[in-house]
């Protein structure tokens, strides 16, 4: 069998519009056109979707205002009070990311969220900015959030570095997790439909786990962007309710 | 709300306002009371990732530091071993509901918290 797939090239960046400024490339590329598409999208969904304002809300009003609610709840439950001003950093943060995991599962569109350079930029500013939060909000306080008490002191010696490094790793975290589930996602279905296309006929099995496959995948896609969401209201909890 | 008392029908009204602030208080618990479908999944997931990630980081932020300093292998061991540490700590906490908070939470302390919220009441 002559076909060949390359589960991996569905993560190639191509640039459609070469822009260089200097020696810095800053190209137009196929990622950042889907995260053009996403940012449309979103603002479509929400400017478009509530411009009626009915009380009764439609179809799309009432998706707009699902999405608002969804993460208005997250924020109560997970900061509560002083959270609230914090809502149109998460929201963005949350539709962005669901409707760029959502847009990557489109075939032959680009799964922008795949790339640790994005995934990585987002969580170091949940990660700058929880932690600016935490500085304006307590000063030398916030530095307590390393000092764990009721410790003898010899014992710190051992204790903060590990409570400083298992803070330094958040963005890490934040960022490899969202990335490695969308890589392993993808790749996995391309091998799969490598198989489906190689073995004839035979290939309907992998054919079939395939489609469940896209069913897990989107549930991956909305439970990512959901836990993306959650732990910045978490570190952001951290920040403001210091304790 | 700290203002005077103003007269009734209006007093009547900031009660009532009151007392339910305080249920909406009461509804947002630090960890614990989210939905259980919400924070099994959202846990789940978390912790996957977390020990593997603390263990590579710190290892090679240890391999960075004795490239800079020329300590090798030093930081790179004690690293290791302070990044294991600090994955299991990050899993213990998010397995255990104590968000993701690093330092320890103490229960004299969150009276203090508490307070906080309602001076910053919207």
């Amino acid at each position: 069998m002559a076909i060949e797939i390359h589960p991996l090239e569905q993560f190639q960046i191509e640039r459609l519009i070469p822009i260089h400024i200097g020696r810095l490339d800053v190209s137009y590329t196929n990622s950042a056109l889907l995260m053009t598409i996403v940012v449309v999208l979103v603002t479509a969904l929400l400017v478009l979707g509530t411009r009626k304002r009915a009380l009764v809300p439609g179809r799309w009003q009432s998706l707009a205002e699902m999405s608002y609610e969804f993460v208005a709840d997250m924020i109560e439950t997970n900061v509560g009070h002083g959270g609230r001003e914090y809502f149109p950093f998460v929201f963005t943060l949350f539709m962005f990311i669901l409707f760029a995991n959502f847009l990557g599962m489109i075939p032959y569109s680009y799964t922008v969220t795949s790339q640790i350079v994005v995934t990585f930029a987002l969580a170091a500013v949940v990660f700058i900015g929880v932690t600016i939060i935490g500085i304006v909000r307590h000063g030398f306080r916030f530095l307590r959030l390393f000092v764990p008490q009721g410790v003898p002191a010899l014992l710190l010696l051992l204790l903060v570095p590990i409570e400083l490094l298992s803070y330094f790793i958040r963005p890490f975290t934040l960022a490899i997790r969202l990335f490695a589930n969308m890589l392993a996602g993808h790749t996995m279905l391309a091998i799969f439909a490598g198989f489906a296309a190689s073995i004839g006929l035979l290939g309907i099995l992998p054919m079939g786990i395939d489609v469940l496959l896209v069913a897990l995948e989107i549930l991956v896609a909305a439970l990512q962007a959901y836990v993306f969401a959650i732990l910045t209201c978490l570190y952001l909890s951290d920040a403001i309710h210091l304790h | 709300m700290s203002e005077g008392r103003p007269p009734d029908p209006l007093g009547r009204l900031g009660k009532e306002i009151e007392r339910a602030q305080a249920q909406r208080v009461r509804k947002e618990p630090i960890a614990g009371d989210r939905s259980a479908l919400q924070a099994g999944l959202g846990v789940g997931l978390r912790i996957g990732i977390e020990l593997v990630v603390a263990v590579v980081v710190a290892t090679g932020l240890g391999w960075a530091i004795d490239r800079w300093f020329g300590t090798r292998p030093w930081g790179m061991i004690v690293l290791f071993f302070l990044g294991v540490a600090a994955g299991m700590l990050n899993v213990y906490r998010a397995v255990t509901g104590v968000s993701g908070a690093a330092g320890y939470r103490t229960p004299p302390e969150s009276g203090t918290g508490s307070r906080r919220w309602d001076d910053e009441d919207c």
